[in-house]
């Protein structure tokens, strides 16, 4: 073996060693030995800046109210001293990356703490399945595809059952939970694959920055999935990759692999006895994956089988095992898919499945210049990966495992567009092995740019991710009024009721009988083509309330569906419904707070 | 079970089942006996990351801290998922069954705990 091949074996466990005559740092700090150094300050540095930043933070926190912060976000509109707060966390984080690699573990309790209640009106309906499981015990609505699919729905329930609590008092802290549950795991998966800490923190920083914006945090089976699957990911490079090959290359597939496995490290030691425990083990996580959501089994699915492909994975028959659990569990539900998703394949279009949702043309400036951050993000990431992995053509080895994972999330696109969210769940899943792979580089850089290409990077990536996380925070977060208006709908409508909603950006179904009721969104919505209503038409809104056969109807209007129209531009009617709601369409005002009124109307 | 079988390996087998008979304990006390709400929840949600994983984990060593923390709470998240969906599948709802999770852990974690005190040298 060459001293190059040596060289290129040890790449992922690297640590570059200084010049003689200096004592580098990892941002070439410090100059020639001996001479007075900013190093001897920055531990003191690393320290106060995230104590500052968190001050500084908390200060935002307390002087920020939810009417505060309008279709900017809370990033452009919200107190400065959360910007403040976190440029000065990421500074201190950066610091002390140089110098031990631990991690300051960004804040991301702000939404919660400012509304005081859960984010994004699809958690509510979430909350109500764990709840009808806790009150009722058994499956309510078979025709739901959530109690189809009860895994976590059911956890929440029985400790929700066990503290006396209900599954609303989780969901709000949830984001923040799994977000720190896989950073933990993510850790140790990173570890495994490269030596230096200090890398895995860069890699940590940049996962966190990138999933941000990507909302799949909050409670729901697909974040439980997830951290579910990082756990398979450890157990399986951890225990279960194949021995390296010994010899020269025999057969045809053997041959055709092995460009890819140039630099390849050797697997981490193990016994046969430790290899039948972690195939055990990946097999009952997998199982509750499967028990808990839909899509995540397949994209683990892909996972196992890129790795399995190129013969990183032994025993070969995990694949075939993980895919009978699935599929067992997938041919007893198949109706309820067929249903819901249009059978296993949607569409074999990719391009199709990619596109994702749609936006309007009447979406405010705001939503346009946060979905042009998210996109931009989102298209440098992976072009970054790419160029990452382009970049070790020959030693391809060294980037193998965090590329397959990154690049295997796709195949889900040649099947299903999974209701255009397919896209946003392979971000998800790719995420973490793009962080790797570019803190790598960016750790390897050779130039004396590094440390300003780091903090460059670092703090484009993480101000770009929070923006697309907190810049439709208003549309998002609802405040405690907002929630106290639908626990009343529930508390006081009589079962059976018609409830509507002109947006359904509004906390519904959170209660554990809300099958009783019959809720239902105006069909405003552009993306739903040429059948979408205009809202602002009161006869077609009466139409269409007539339409559903009930003698009575009560309409919802809300703070947050207001900052949702003004933010997308959909439903245009919106404002002039609410106008007309009390004169033309006669509708009488029974629950009214600050940020919500319930309207009854006659049918 | 453990590959390499040193001292640091044992203790972090060792520093696991301690972990899973204190969870264990704390969780049981805090749910059974808390006077106020948020005590309880926390007592379920110490119940949710930490004795499933440790009774499994006490007896599993992957080589580095993180990981070991990092599967204990996979592997008791999996368990309190697939122990509460049985619940429903079987039409025998029962939450207050899931303490019975504490009481394996506290026997498979001082079940590693006695093994490793008989193993070290007189």
């Amino acid at each position: 073996m060459s001293r190059r091949d040596l060289i290129a074996v040890r790449w992922l466990r690297a640590e570059r060693e200084p010049a003689p005559g200096r004592q580098e740092d990892a941002y070439g700090l410090r100059g020639a030995r001996g001479e007075p150094a900013w190093g001897e300050l920055r531990p003191a540095a690393a320290l106060a800046l995230p104590l500052l930043g968190l001050c500084a933070w908390g200060y935002g926190i307390a002087g920020l109210s939810p009417a505060a912060i309008g279709a900017a976000g809370l990033l452009a509109g919200g107190s400065p001293w959360l910007v403040v707060g976190v440029l000065s966390v990421l500074c201190g984080w950066l610091l002390e990356l140089g110098g031990h690699g631990r991690a300051w573990v960004l804040a991301l309790a702000t939404v919660p703490i400012v509304f005081g209640a859960p984010e994004y009106a699809w958690v509510y309906k979430h909350v109500g399945i764990a709840s009808a499981f806790e009150h009722y015990g058994r499956v309510t609505d078979p025709a739901s595809i959530y109690q189809q699919w009860p895994a976590l729905f059911t956890a929440v329930g029985s400790l929700g059952a066990l503290a006396h609590v209900s599954p609303l008092s989780l969901a709000k802290w949830a984001p923040l939970a799994f977000e720190l549950a896989d950073a933990l795991v993510l850790t140790a998966v990173f570890r495994l694959l490269v030596g230096d800490r200090r890398v895995v923190s860069l890699a940590l920083l940049l996962y966190v920055a990138l999933v941000s914006w990507v909302g799949q945090d909050y409670l729901s089976p697909q974040a439980f999935g997830y951290l579910l699957w990082l756990g398979i990911v450890l157990i399986v490079l951890r225990w279960l990759r194949a021995p390296a090959p010994a010899g020269a290359a025999d057969g045809r597939s053997t041959r055709l692999r092995k460009p890819l496995l140039v630099g390849l490290e050797p697997p981490p030691e193990t016994t046969s006895a430790m290899r039948t425990i972690a195939v055990v083990l990946v097999a009952a996580i997998y199982f509750a994956i499967v028990a808990a959501h839909q899509l995540t089994p397949y994209i683990a699915l892909a996972g196992v089988g890129a790795l399995t492909i190129l013969d990183l994975v032994r025993p070969r028959w995990l694949l075939v095992a993980m895919a009978a659990i699935a599929g067992s569990y997938l041919a007893v539900h198949y109706d309820l898919i067929a249903q819901q998703f249009g059978g296993l394949f949607s569409g074999a279009n990719p391009l199709a499945n990619a596109s994702g949702a749609r936006g309007t043309s009447d979406a405010s400036s705001a939503a346009i210049a946060t979905a042009r951050v998210v996109d931009g993000l989102t298209g440098s990431i992976w072009l970054a990966t790419a160029a990452s992995v382009v970049q070790r053509r020959r030693r391809l080895g060294q980037v193998v495992i965090p590329a397959a994972l990154a690049f295997s999330p796709f195949a889900i696109l040649l099947a299903q567009s999974y209701g255009g969210e397919a896209i946003y769940r392979v971000y998800l899943f790719s995420a973490p092995w793009c962080a790797l792979l570019i803190a790598v580089t960016l750790w390897e850089l050779r130039s004396r740019l590094r440390p300003a290409l780091m903090v460059t990077v670092s703090t484009a990536v993480l101000f770009a991710g929070l923006e697309g996380l907190y810049g439709p925070a208003a549309v998002n977060g609802f405040t405690r009024p907002e929630l106290h208006a639908s626990l009343w709908l529930y508390e006081h409508l009589p079962s059976g009721s018609l409830i509507v909603l002109p947006v359904g950006d509004f906390p519904a179904l959170e209660m554990a009988d809300y099958n009783d009721y019959d809720l239902e969104v105006l069909p405003a919505d552009p993306q739903l083509g040429p059948a979408w209503m205009d809202e602002g038409d009161v006869r077609q809104v009466r139409s269409w309330v007539a339409g559903l056969g009930y003698r009575t109807a009560y309409v919802v209007v809300s703070r947050s569906m207001n900052a949702w129209a003004s933010f997308y531009g959909e439903p245009r009617g919106y404002p002039k419904l609410v106008g007309e709601l009390s004169t033309t369409m006669h509708a009488t005002v029974v629950y009214r707070n600050q940020s919500t009124t319930i309207y009854r109307i006659g049918v | 079970m453990s590959e390499i079988g040193t001292p640091v390996t044992r203790s972090r087998m060792q520093l696991t089942a301690c972990a899973g008979v204190a969870a264990s304990w704390l969780s049981a006390t805090l749910i059974v006996a808390a006077p106020a709400h948020w005590l309880a929840l926390t007592g379920v949600l110490l119940l949710a990351c930490v004795p499933p994983g440790a009774a499994v984990m006490c007896w599993i060593d992957t080589g580095e801290s993180a990981a070991q923390a990092a599967l204990t709470l996979v592997v008791s998240l999996a368990v309190l998922a697939l122990a509460s969906a049985a619940m429903i599948w079987l039409s025998a709802w029962h939450p207050r069954a899931l303490l019975a999770l504490t009481v394996a852990s506290v026997l498979s974690c001082a079940g590693q705990l006695r093994k490793a005190q008989s193993d070290e040298p007189a």
